[in-house]
């Protein structure tokens, strides 16, 4: 087979496949949209604000409810002891007050 | 339109040849910059399904979370500002939340203690989020201890574990009657963590929470869309990880341009005189050297993406893992909900082909210029 | 027939560095004849050749072909005559590409990929169907005793195969001219008489050929029709030989 007909045929396979992904991702996974309900319910019934990603320390735990002593309210060069520091900017409402 | 294809095909018949000549150096260029879009590709997946993720379920947080401050610290609300808060108008709600931090010097690991309104754990037995007992190692049924201040433990049994599905909320959760929470921080009667109010406009919200902090000026309200947007900015570029991480990608996307774009070697040089010798035009040695840039990087961004797709959404972003987890000990086992923001893929489209592509096709343009006789008189 | 009128090449005119290599050169070239351009090396031989094979512009003079319709050349069937002095770079390269195959003395072979492919990339860029293009080099690959190599690596034939491969590409899109630049400079003298040889069969088939040499073996074969000699970009003479 001629070279540009194997190349073309690989191209168009992975261009399919994904297509074939990105469409499964908003069209295919129907539970999916359960579970967020089922989440979202848990939420409101247990009242809580954050999510669960950064367990490392107390003031990681929950970003939005970030106390002015925790890390994330430390001036913007301050080192952070975790690596969630890095990921993690201080909400928004709080950057620029001192 | 025939003969349109067909030049076509010819020449990328060709452009693969030559490729091909340079086997080894061509098929690690490919493979690693297939590596740096999957890079990308999957931190750009994996921060936007996230993103996603956590605008769904935390519409379901409350709608404004009032806190007191003393001294600029965060204290214990008292339980007297609901009545308060209550009256004012637009106000549906006052519910105290009753929530603490506890520390597990066994395991190392943080869980966040919790006496839920609504369907109460009864005394002594407590419902835990999945994390918990993954890290504790236990099921519905068993015993768990927690010390209280004055440092004696006491024993729970866990009623119920969390679901699963829910694990990117409640992983950590431990919840318990709110008796027994109390009693385990010595958490003094009449106060609270802080205060849960429901507006049911959300138009209103707004107005209601500055007439709580003019009411109460040690007060911090905190706006259900304020909670929101912290995890809007989560990973967000200007995060150091994040500029690390693209920053090694955007060099190493620099670095193979300028591989590139240095210039033709005296060989290549030759071979262009060659080819102009022979009957080929200045179009179609350009249109060679496209589908020369073309073929490797149309190749890395298509195989890249598709493999960050699967590594995000089938295997759970586990390469990020240890990146993500840190130093903590426990950590959320989650399958994100597929989400491509297709804006973003164009971009990454864009940046990853077309910078290569032309790198490879303008220092060819000189030499693809020739005269057709110097090759004749070399 | 192509017809030469006047024609001077001058490279980088109006510099320190200029210098003529063809000067007011008048000249015909008649189709379907062996003409063989002579001279010491420096005499202009090879410039002349790139001039007549659409390679190269003059600085001044015209160069004018015709005859039975131009190849090449969009409507060239029914032009008689066509003056290619003037015309632009893309269709100069197209009467080129259709008209005449070239031979050149270092062979000019692109290595690393496959004497087959050698042989049809002239044919690439004219969106011809790729089988058709196969098929024919295959087959000049054969009359020219080579098919055996057709998936080598070029690097690996020998310089008499090398030259043959060489002679099937400037077929490859079915010339009307060929040219040759001293083409039997790295042979020896049974490879250089068996290239003479096949020069005689592109007679029989009604091409035109052109060789620039000074080889005796070329330069005294009884295959040439007419020979031009040439010294410091003139003509001194040119005649038939009898």
């Amino acid at each position: 087979m001629r070279k540009s007909t194997v190349f073309s045929l690989f191209t168009l396979g992975n261009a399919i496949l994904l297509a074939l992904l990105l469409l499964y991702g908003r069209y295919g996974s129907g539970e999916a949209g359960a579970v967020q309900e089922a989440s979202r319910n848990l939420v409101r019934e247990l009242q809580l604000t954050d999510l669960c990603l950064f367990t490392e320390a107390r003031y990681t735990r929950h970003p939005s409810m970030a106390d002015l002593h925790s890390a994330f309210q430390d001036h913007p060069m301050a080192l952070e002891h975790f690596p969630s520091g890095s990921m993690v900017s201080p909400p928004r409402f709080r950057r620029g007050r001192p | 339109m025939n003969r349109f294809v067909e030049r076509h095909r010819s020449i990328l018949d060709f452009a693969l040849s030559s490729l091909l000549r340079r086997k080894g150096k061509n098929i690690s260029l490919w493979v690693v910059y297939t590596l740096i879009v999957f890079l990308i590709a999957a931190i750009v997946f994996y921060t936007h399904a996230l993103k996603r993720e956590a605008a769904m379920i935390l519409q379901g947080a409350p709608d404004i979370v009032v806190q007191k401050m003393v001294a600029g610290r965060q204290d214990l609300v008292p339980v007297g500002y609901v009545g308060k808060i209550a009256a004012i108008r637009g106000v549906g709600a006052v519910r105290p939340r009753l929530w603490g931090y506890y520390y597990d010097a066994v395991t190392g690991a943080n869980y966040t203690l919790m006496a839920p309104d609504g369907s109460l754990p009864g005394p002594g037995t407590a419902d835990i989020g999945s994390g918990v007992a993954r890290t504790l190692r236990v099921v519905e049924g068993d015993f768990l201890p927690i010390r209280a201040v004055d440092g004696v433990p006491t024993l729970f049994q866990v009623r119920k574990v969390l679901p699963y599905a829910s694990e990117l909320a409640t992983s950590d959760l431990i919840l318990l009657s709110e008796d027994d929470l109390r009693a385990l921080f010595a958490f003094p009667r009449g106060f609270a963590t802080d205060l849960a109010v429901t507006v049911e406009n959300p138009a209103e919200r707004a107005t209601v929470a500055a007439k709580i902090a003019a009411q109460f000026p040690e007060s911090r309200p905190i706006l259900n869309s304020e909670i929101l947007r912290t995890y809007d900015s989560i990973f967000d570029w200007r995060g150091g990880m994040m500029v690390v991480m693209l920053g090694v990608a955007v060099f190493s996307f620099v670095i193979f341009a300028w591989d590139k774009a240095t210039g033709l070697s005296a060989e290549e040089r030759r071979e262009i005189g060659i080819l102009k010798s022979v009957g080929w035009e200045t179009g179609d040695v350009l249109l060679l050297k496209f589908w020369e840039g073309a073929a490797i990087s149309l190749a890395a961004f298509l195989c890249g993406v598709i493999l960050a797709y699967v590594q995000v959404f089938f295997f759970s972003a586990s390469l990020f893992e240890p990146a993500l987890k840190g130093w903590a000990v426990l950590y959320p086992r989650f399958k994100l909900v597929p989400d491509v923001d297709p804006y973003q893929l164009a971009v990454l489209f864009f940046l990853t082909v077309v910078p290569y592509t032309v790198a490879t096709i303008i220092p060819s343009w000189r030499a693809a210029t020739v005269d057709p006789d110097a090759a004749m008189r070399s | 027939m192509i017809a030469l009128h006047d024609v001077t090449k001058s490279f980088h005119p109006g510099k320190e560095n200029q210098f003529t290599a063809v000067r007011n050169v008048g000249l015909t070239i008649a189709p379907g004849r062996l003409t063989v351009l002579k001279g010491p090396s420096g005499s202009g031989k090879t410039t002349l050749l790139t001039l007549i094979g659409c390679m190269a512009r003059p600085t001044s003079g015209r160069i004018v072909l015709s005859g039975g319709g131009i190849a090449g050349f969009p409507g060239g069937e029914e032009i008689r005559e066509l003056e290619i002095t003037s015309l632009p770079e893309r269709f100069l390269a197209g009467i080129r590409r259709a008209t005449f195959g070239f031979i050149f003395q270092h062979f000019n072979l692109l290595r690393g990929i496959s004497v087959l492919e050698n042989v049809m990339l002239p044919a690439y860029p004219t969106g011809e169907r790729h089988g058709e293009i196969r098929r024919r080099a295959a087959e000049l690959l054969t009359v020219f005793d080579v098919a055996r190599h057709a998936h080598a690596r070029v690097d690996r034939l020998s310089g008499g195969e090398a030259q043959r491969v060489a002679i099937a590409r400037a077929l490859i899109n079915r010339p009307s001219v060929i040219v040759a630049d001293e083409p039997t400079a790295h042979l020896d003298t049974d490879l250089s008489r068996g290239f003479m040889e096949i020069v005689g069969s592109f007679k029989s088939d009604g091409k035109t050929v052109l060789i620039a040499s000074h080889d005796p073996i070329v330069c005294d074969s009884s295959r040439v029709d007419t020979v031009v000699e040439m010294r410091d970009g003139r003509i001194l003479r040119s005649g038939s030989t009898p």
